[in-house]
Order: structure tokens, then C-alpha cells, then sequence
């Protein structure tokens, strides 16, 4: 007994010293730090990170990535110790991915639904109407009556889960959807309205405020939709319609990936689903608590939500995707801006030849399959160093590997040399006319313009004359983002400059590749 | 910094002495030195072996059990078992063939809960008018056979006659678990596919392969479906009627939230049993000499037992399950009279490889 006891002692005072030695002066209990691959859907349980700290001693140290990237990044080895996105469906089916999962909680509940302007819903008849489907959605759509934004669903989870309840409902099977019932017609005229897209969620709801006097409404999370009419940004409050035919409800389940880590996520897990904690959760996220015992309260309609199958196999998601993204959306018209100066001499060039290489050709991954140039879409390229060259213009009929349209783009790139000053301004301001030239032939695509530079600019237009120039465009030009590429010795500020301008956004390729980094923007074409 | 290293200290010494006070007064922790046992378990069991008290009645007999689970098909087949001094998957089709593939001597059947169907009343109700369910006061019986029926038509709930409660134009399905690597599918698919063979059972794989194209829209009309049985259970109680109006669970799930009147579990929540019905026989194979002392335990031990009641769980001595939920008023379970015995796992196998077949081919609706 009394040895026992000794070593009983010897033991916890190990253990009392090793957790001492790694603690700060003044805290009495260092944190352990678990690593989590996650959504940027995520992003706001931030908040609560701290009490989850305090009462369970684990920090959770998010890494924000795409949500197909994500599934992508754990099938492939991620050594992030858990993983929280809006749903795990994808990655439970690709190969290799469900046994990645040692264990899956849900955490909070929000449906992907349509929000649309009340005048618009009250000229629908769609206010306060629980009989509207989405057939009726598409209807208004096909008519142009109804324009409206969503996420890509090749890059984020509302607009993946909202493409498969839309095609859920198309298909009117009443079962999961097989390769055999995507409704190609009934997509494409449901998606003709989409005249907004974005990368994730909440660049989505932003895009929308900056844009919602040329929009009727937007699908997106019921959260983010419920948050934007309790702010103060919105012109016009959003009715909230939930189909009659069904809606695909995303679950946040925290996900175990580190099997040593079950202790650990057991405790997480078990604090984020406790009554308060789920309380709060619906308080600051507009989500509904995912534990049962805790009623969401009357922020939310109480009718009951029928909720539409999800298929069950990899290849029905993969072809509905690419239908999607070949069909059923307005193409893609990206125009790309490229510096071609001096000091992209060398590797810098070579790795840029290799970003837009990549776009052409057989990046087998599964974010790569989607974000390379898709079927109908329109291709600009305008080099510029100390001028800017001519444009040239490509467009895809065939995305097979190999084809003459993706051959074109090959041997183009193939011939870029490096040279020159860096005209930044006049380059992006050419893009802007193009566009704007473009749009006039063609209304009904989804233009951006994808900046690429490695340095200051030191020729041409100056920052402030290009803002002036750019607020006299027309409004339909003025309305294509911007998306700029940090790189080489480029100025943030300079770039940021460009993007909070025209409603983009900048992507850093200093520590990612440029390769990484075209596929993440595709997402926001 | 070293005031609060102290006061911490003191602290672990004080409950380091109490549980070692604790542990010498219960007589057992200096007899026998502490064993470390671990096994793969089905997710359905996973709250019984976390319980701090079933835990402390282990290492009363000097087991310090510790688990982590897998889907029961999966401790069959691809699952590493090496690791472990016992299996103890949900069915006894998954048991008894890594009992051979093992050569374990024995097998212990501790606990077993019949399939069981949650539903809600108005669902339960609109069934019963239709000739599908019947209402036995206080629960429900689900007649496979017209169920069946419903689905070779596929029939959705705006086709069922009168139905004002539940307007929903998807198919009427069970939701279950994923028939590739859950236990509970697989139970599932073994009412089905008798009720599909004319009432019997399965005898041969001829029978079995002949029956797969008639069971298999069960389960694939579904899409993605769940490999534990606690989700599709959690989305039934937190999510509801609108995404799961019927989900193929064991007995014990429901039974636990009921008696210990957790409020997740709302008046409207039924059970329906399905006619026929199979028993989830809880098989606990040993593959180490430690692992064999486990199953003995849960066998024979009656703490053990009184607190495997409270996970919902039928033990060997029904008077033990019956009291407690006596005791926490809830009315005991029927008397299922209609049970019938699962295949053998090579038939289970050859209807699970031929549904994953015709998923592979396309042809679900």
C-alpha cells in the first residue's frame, strides 16, 4: 500500500511538473493546442474559443481552407488533429475519406435556403407562402425575373449542398439522385438567374451588399441570411423561402482525425454541445443547436423543413458538379492579367506558366478537376510590363485533354518572356474595357479579372487616377471584380488598393504556390 | 509560480490518496495488480463503456477496459484486430466470423436489444390508416410485408391515403445506416430479406443473390447514409420529422433517453417494431486470455448487468432490465413474438456485395 502510494505520488508529480514547465507565469493550466483543418463557414464560433479554453484547457487552432480542398488535404494525409466544415458528405465518400473520420459530432444546424427581397417575394406572391418550390424559383429565373447570387459549389459548402438539393428537387424521384435523374434542363434554368458568384459563404453575403441594388436575393446559410437582415448593411430586408420540395441542411460535425486525440476531442465536443453552450451558439451564430434537448427559439420558423436526400456515391456528386459547371451556370468569362516585367525572369515565370499550364490540362486532384478552364467558358489574357499588349481572347467548346481550344492557351503561355517596368494601373484599366466591351456582346456570363504581379508600379497611371478612372466605367463593367495575386515584391497595399475597390479580393502566393492559388480563385469565377 | 505548483500539488496528492484509500478499502486494488484491456466495439455501446461506473466495476476486477469502435462489418473484414484482446461488434453474423477467422474458443452474449423503428405519433397514425402500422397502445407495429409492398411501387408520402400530416413528396423510406459497414443495416437487411423470401430466412447464397434486386432500393433510394447508428438517431431527434420521419435504431437507443427522461425524447416520439423483428445479439469475442475475462464480466457480474439496463440494453436475466425501467417508470418493452433469426454471414455478405453491385451499375430508382 504504502509503496503504491509512493509511486502513485512519483507519478503525479511528474505529471504536475511536466504540465507546469509548459505553462506561462500568472495561468494556472497551459493550453493544449489541437490543430483544425475548417471552413471559413466557421469562422464565427472564434468568439467562443476562449471559454472553450478555459474549460477544457484545449486551444483549437483553426487553418481555413475551401471545403472540397479540405476534403481533399485529409484524404491526402492532412496531419491536422481535427477537421470542422459545414458537412463531411463529400468527404465520406470519396476513397480513403471515411476511414479518416475516428469520429464525427455534430455541432449546430443551419438549412441553405433562398433569401429574397421582400418587395420582390411580396410581387411573387412568395411572402409568408410555404408552398413555393423550386421549380417555381426557376420559373422566375428562365424569366429573368429573379437574379440572384450563390457560392461555387466546387469551392464551398453552401453552394455545393444548395446545387444538391436544387437537383434533389429536379429530379423528382422522391430517392437520392442517380446519374441517371440530374435534371440538366431544369438546372439550367434554374441557374440562368445566378448572376453572382463567390468563393465561400461570406465573401458571397458581402458581394451581395456591395452589389444588391442590381440583385434580387441570394442563396446562402439561413444564418448568414438572418444575420445580414439583424445588421444595418442591407437596403432592403430578405424573406427567407424554404421550399415546399425539400432543403439540404448543413450539420457542422466536428471531426476526429487523430485517433491519440480522443480524449481531447471527447472533452471539445462535449463542452460545444452543452445547453448554454448551444444556447449561445444560436444567439451569436443564428444557427439551430444540433442537441436536441435545447429548442430553437422563434429567430427561426417553426414549419417543419423537409429535408431532400444527399447521393450516395462520389461519381452522382462529381458529374452533378461538372454539369453544374459545364451546363447549367451562365459560363465564366476570366480575364487574367499578367506581369511579364523584368524581374519575372527566370523561376517567377516559370512558375506562372505553370499556374496557367495547370489550368489547361489534366490536374487530376479533385479541387483540380473543377477549378481548371470549363466547358463554354471565354479566356482573356493581357500582358503588360511597362505597356499593355494586346489582348488575346480564347474560348473553350472542348475541354477534353488535348483539344485544339486548350492547345491555343498552351502554346500562348508557352511563349511569355519577361522584360521591362511594371504599368499595374493601365493594365487593370484596359481589363476594365475589355470587360466592359465583352459584356456588352455577351450580358449573361460571370466576368472577373485575376491580377498577377511581382512588383510596385512604377509606369503609367498612378493608384488614385485609376480609382477615378475605374468610378467613371459603366455600371456592368464596374461590377467585375477584381481578384489580385500577391507575388514576388508586390505591394500589399497596392493590391488591397485594387480589391476593396471593385469588391475583390487578394490571395497571397508569397508562401502558396501560384498554382494553388489560381485553383483557389477559380472558385470565385 | 512555485506557490501555484504547490497549491496544485497538494491537490493531486489529496486525490491521489483518496483514490488510493478508495481502491485499498474496496479490497481489490492491492490483491490483483491492474490490467490494461482494450477492444473495438460498436459505436451503439460506446456510452455503456464510458460510464464512470462501469468502468470502476472493471477495475474492481483489476480490468482497466479501454475501447475504441468500428462498424461491425468492418471488425469483420478489413479492421487490424491485432491490437486488441476483444471484438465486440453489435450482431452475431459479425461475431461469429471473427470467432473462426480468430479461432476464438468461446463467445459471450451479454446483452441484446431488438430492431426497432422511431418514429413520430402523426407519422405512426397516417401509417396505421394505411394499413402499414398498427397501434398496440403505446407502441406500434410496422408490417414489412405492406412496407415492402410501398416500396416496390415507390410510393411517396403524398400518396399514402388521407395524409395531411406529413405532405412530403419523397419516397417513403426508412432511413437506416449504411448497409456496407453498420450492423444495424445489416439486422435490417436481414427482416427484409425474409420477409422477401416468403418468410424464411435466407438459407443459401442462390436464395440470397435472387432476393438482393428486391431489398437493394431499401437501402440505395436512401443516398448517403450514415455508418453509425447514433447519427441518423441524433438527426431524428434534433433535426426531426421534415429529414427523418423513420429510422431503423436498436430498442436500447430509445429505451436509455426514455428512462433517464432525457428531454431530447418529446411526447410525440413512438416506436414501432417491425413485424418480424430480429434480436441485435451484443457478441463479445474474445481474442487475447484478457479479453475473455471481459466477457465473463458483462456476463456474470450483476453490477454490470444492472448498469447495462441502463443503456437500454436486455441482459440474460430479464428481471434485472425489467426492474429498472420499472423503477424510472417506464413501462417494460413488448414481448416480441414475432423474432426471427438473421442469415449467415457469407448470405449477409453476398446481398451487401450485391446491392453495392446495382448501386455501382446505376440502377436505384
Amino acid at each position: 500500500m504504502r509503496r503504491l502510494l509512493a509511486i502513485l505520488l512519483a507519478g503525479t508529480l511528474g505529471a504536475a511538473i511536466a504540465c507546469s514547465s509548459g505553462s506561462v507565469p500568472g495561468t494556472s493550466s497551459p493550453a493544449t493546442t489541437l490543430s483544425v483543418l475548417a471552413g471559413s463557414e466557421v469562422k464565427d464560433i472564434e468568439p467562443l474559443l476562449p471559454d472553450l479554453q478555459k474549460a477544457t484547457g484545449y486551444k483549437l487552432q483553426p487553418t481555413y481552407v475551401g471545403s472540397l480542398d479540405g476534403a481533399q488535404r485529409i484524404v491526402a494525409g492532412d496531419r491536422s488533429q481535427l477537421a470542422w466544415f459545414s458537412t463531411d458528405k463529400y468527404l465520406s465518400l470519396l476513397p480513403g475519406g471515411g476511414s479518416r473520420i475516428v469520429a464525427q459530432e455534430k455541432i449546430m444546424l443551419s438549412p441553405v435556403v433562398l433569401g429574397v427581397k421582400h418587395s420582390v417575394a411580396t410581387r411573387f406572391g412568395w411572402s409568408n407562402n410555404a408552398n413555393v418550390t423550386w421549380a417555381d424559383i426557376a420559373a422566375k429565373a428562365r424569366a429573368g425575373q429573379l437574379h440572384f447570387g450563390m457560392t461555387n459549389p466546387a469551392a464551398s459548402n453552401s453552394g455545393f449542398v444548395a446545387l444538391v438539393g436544387v437537383a434533389e428537387a429536379f429530379a423528382q424521384s422522391g430517392s437520392a439522385l442517380d446519374a441517371g435523374t440530374i435534371n440538366a434542363d431544369a438546372l439550367k434554368d434554374f441557374f440562368s438567374g445566378q448572376s453572382l458568384t463567390a468563393g465561400s459563404s461570406g465573401f458571397l453575403a458581402t458581394s451581395y451588399v456591395r452589389g444588391q441594388d442590381s440583385l434580387d436575393g441570394m442563396i446562402n446559410y439561413e444564418s448568414v441570411l438572418l444575420s445580414l437582415n439583424q445588421g444595418s448593411q442591407l437596403h432592403e430586408k430578405l424573406d427567407l423561402i424554404y421550399p415546399k420540395d425539400g432543403i439540404a441542411t448543413a450539420d457542422y460535425p466536428l471531426v476526429l482525425l487523430d485517433r491519440s486525440q480522443r480524449d481531447a476531442y471527447d472533452k471539445v465536443t462535449a463542452w460545444l454541445r452543452r445547453p448554454d453552450v448551444q444556447t449561445r451558439i444560436m444567439q451569436t451564430t443564428n444557427r439551430r443547436p444540433a442537441l436536441p434537448e435545447v429548442k430553437p427559439d422563434t429567430r427561426f420558423p417553426s414549419q417543419v423543413l423537409v429535408e431532400l436526400p444527399f447521393p450516395g456515391s462520389l461519381d452522382v456528386v462529381n458529374r452533378l458538379i461538372s454539369t453544374y459547371l459545364d451546363e447549367a451556370r451562365p459560363p465564366a468569362h476570366a480575364i487574367f492579367v499578367l506581369d511579364t516585367s523584368g524581374s519575372m525572369e527566370g523561376s517567377r515565370l516559370d512558375s506562372l506558366k505553370r499556374a496557367l499550364l495547370s489550368l489547361t490540362d489534366g490536374d487530376t486532384s479533385i479541387t483540380g478537376q473543377f477549378a481548371r478552364f470549363r466547358q463554354r467558358e471565354e479566356i482573356t489574357i493581357i500582358l503588360f510590363n511597362d505597356r499593355v499588349y494586346q489582348k488575346r481572347d480564347f474560348t473553350v467548346n472542348d475541354m477534353s485533354a488535348g483539344s485544339p481550344d486548350l492547345a491555343a492557351i498552351r502554346s500562348f503561355v508557352n511563349t511569355l518572356q519577361a522584360g521591362g517596368g511594371t504599368a499595374i494601373y493601365d493594365a487593370v484599366y484596359s481589363a476594365y474595357q475589355a470587360a466592359g466591351t465583352a459584356i456588352r456582346a455577351e450580358p449573361g456570363r460571370l466576368y472577373s479579372i485575376v491580377l498577377m504581379t511581382d512588383g510596385e508600379n512604377n509606369v503609367g497611371r498612378d493608384g488614385p487616377r485609376f480609382i477615378s478612372d475605374y468610378r467613371r466605367l459603366p455600371d456592368d463593367a464596374r461590377a467585375v471584380k477584381s481578384f489580385a495575386v500577391l507575388f514576388g515584391e508586390a505591394s500589399p497595399a497596392e493590391l488591397k488598393q485594387v480589391t476593396d475597390t471593385t469588391g475583390g479580393q487578394v490571395f497571397d502566393a508569397r508562401a502558396a504556390s501560384l498554382t494553388q492559388v489560381f485553383k483557389d480563385i477559380s472558385g470565385y469565377q | 509560480m512555485s506557490r501555484i505548483l504547490g497549491l496544485v500539488l497538494a491537490g493531486v496528492l489529496a486525490v491521489g490518496v483518496v483514490v488510493a484509500i478508495v481502491a485499498s478499502l474496496r479490497g481489490t486494488f492491492s490483491a490483483q495488480p491492474v490490467v490494461t484491456v482494450s477492444g473495438v466495439i460498436g459505436s451503439e455501446k460506446q456510452p455503456f463503456f464510458q460510464d464512470p461506473a462501469v468502468l470502476a466495476e472493471f477495475q474492481r476486477s483489476g480490468l482497466n477496459v479501454k475501447v475504441d469502435t468500428a462498424g461491425s462489418r468492418e471488425m469483420a473484414t478489413t479492421a487490424d484486430l491485432s491490437r486488441y484482446d476483444f471484438a465486440f461488434p453489435a450482431g452475431a453474423p459479425a461475431a461469429l466470423k471473427i470467432k473462426t477467422d480468430h479461432k476464438a474458443k468461446a463467445t459471450y452474449e451479454p446483452f441484446y436489444t431488438p430492431m426497432a423503428i422511431a418514429t413520430f405519433r402523426p407519422i405512426a397514425q397516417l401509417l396505421a390508416a394505411n394499413h402499414v402500422a398498427t397501434d398496440q397502445g403505446g407502441y406500434y407495429t410496422f408490417d414489412m410485408q405492406a412496407y415492402l409492398g410501398l416500396v416496390a411501387r415507390n410510393a411517396r408520402w403524398t400518396d399514402l391515403a388521407g395524409n395531411t400530416a406529413y405532405p412530403a413528396s419523397k419516397s417513403v423510406l426508412v432511413t437506416s445506416t449504411d448497409y456496407r459497414t453498420s450492423n444495424s443495416a445489416a439486422m435490417y437487411l436481414s427482416i427484409a430479406s425474409y420477409v422477401a423470401n416468403g418468410g424464411n430466412v435466407i438459407p443459401d447464397d442462390v436464395t440470397a443473390r435472387k432476393v438482393t434486386a428486391q431489398v437493394a432500393p431499401l437501402f440505395l433510394r436512401q443516398g448517403f447514409s450514415a455508418s453509425s447508428t447514433e447519427e441518423p438517431f441524433q438527426d431524428y431527434l434534433s433535426i426531426g420529422i421534415g429529414k427523418t420521419p423513420m429510422v431503423m435504431i436498436y430498442e436500447a437507443q430509445y429505451l436509455s433517453l426514455r428512462a433517464s427522461h432525457d428531454s431530447a425524447l418529446t411526447a410525440d416520439m413512438v416506436l414501432m417494431y417491425p413485424t418480424p423483428t430480429v434480436l441485435s445479439k451484443h457478441t463479445l469475442v474474445p481474442l487475447k486470455p484478457n479479453g475473455d475475462r471481459v466477457g465473463r464480466l458483462l456476463l456474470s457480474d450483476p453490477q454490470l448487468q444492472r448498469l447495462a439496463a441502463k443503456y437500454g440494453f436486455h441482459t440474460s436475466n430479464p428481471s434485472t432490465f425489467n426492474a429498472y425501467l420499472k423503477a424510472q417508470g417506464v413501462p417494460a418493452p413488448p414481448q416480441l413474438v414475432n423474432v426471427v433469426e438473421p442469415p449467415g454471414y457469407e448470405q449477409l455478405e453476398t446481398m451487401i456485395t450485391g446491392i453495392d453491385q446495382l448501386s455501382k451499375d446505376g440502377g436505384t430508382q
